[in-house]
């Protein structure tokens, strides 16, 4: 599969890899080639972020993925919808925080496997990069970029898709920065 | 207008949506809660088979999940 990748969408990859190190993450998550994407300059999909004011919104779109994280990956459309059964998930939280400490609801934890630097793809990251292939296919396009990698965010079930989307960044949208309205 | 908001505008309507989406997310939150429980009952000393009483399932079944953490 990836010798379909373009340099662009190559980037995203170790720029992920890179992020996941940085924040020493156990393993490499679709977040992180969120965040590698929006570290991207001069590409298809930085024109896409611009065009749509998330480039502005960097520090609000990393405060949703660190809250979804505390919360136990649960976006805020999450909270939302359990919020109309009844279910205050913010109380929750700072209940089991009071109890156990911060950060106990939080995703993460500690590293599956030894000091080994190479890190592992999360599957949801697998599925990700899975998705961008089939979301070229889909357009005809022969190669992935890294465009492809961010429509294929957009359109995952998720904390990822649901920051975006608050963002501004649903899948309509994001399709027609990066591709035009003709889609 | 966030995904959000959206949800919550699209509830009143019942929409099927929202109900299925607060399930899995409840799905996950109880994982999460069951996940942060056992490993403090492990840290006070609690045996696989007084934590798999407590949660109402096997010794074995809770040993399986998180043993090996």
């Amino acid at each position: 599969m990836f010798e379909r990748f373009t340099k662009g969408a190559r980037a995203v990859v170790t720029g992920a890899v890179a992020q996941a190190e940085r924040t020493a993450s156990p393993q490499v998550t679709d977040e992180h080639m969120l965040l590698a994407l929006l570290d991207s300059e001069g590409t298809r999909s930085a024109f896409a972020f611009a065009s749509l004011g998330i480039l502005d919104q960097r520090a609000s779109v990393e405060a949703g993925l660190a809250d979804a994280r505390r919360r136990g990956g649960m976006s805020s459309a999450d909270a939302a919808a359990l919020a109309e059964i009844g279910i205050d998930v913010g109380q929750i939280v700072s209940k089991v925080e009071e109890a156990h400490g911060p950060g106990a609801m939080g995703v993460g934890g500690t590293a599956k496997r030894g000091w080994t630097s190479h890190k592992k793809f999360a599957p949801e990251a697998k599925k990700a990069l899975e998705q961008s292939l089939r979301v070229a296919l889909g357009r005809g396009d022969k190669e992935i970029t890294d465009g492809h990698i961010l429509l294929a965010l957009t359109a995952r079930p998720g904390v990822v898709s649901d920051v975006l989307a608050d963002h501004g960044g649903t899948y309509g949208a994001v399709e027609r920065a990066l591709f035009g309205a003709a889609g | 207008m966030t995904d959000a908001t959206d949800l919550a505008e699209r509830a009143g309507d019942r929409d099927p949506r929202v109900g299925l989406r607060a399930v899995a997310a409840l799905r996950r939150l109880l994982e999460q809660l069951e996940a942060v429980q056992v490993r403090s009952a492990r840290n006070q000393g609690w045996s696989w088979q007084e934590i798999a009483t407590q949660l109402g399932v096997s010794r074995q079944a809770v040993h399986k999940k998180y043993g090996r953490q």
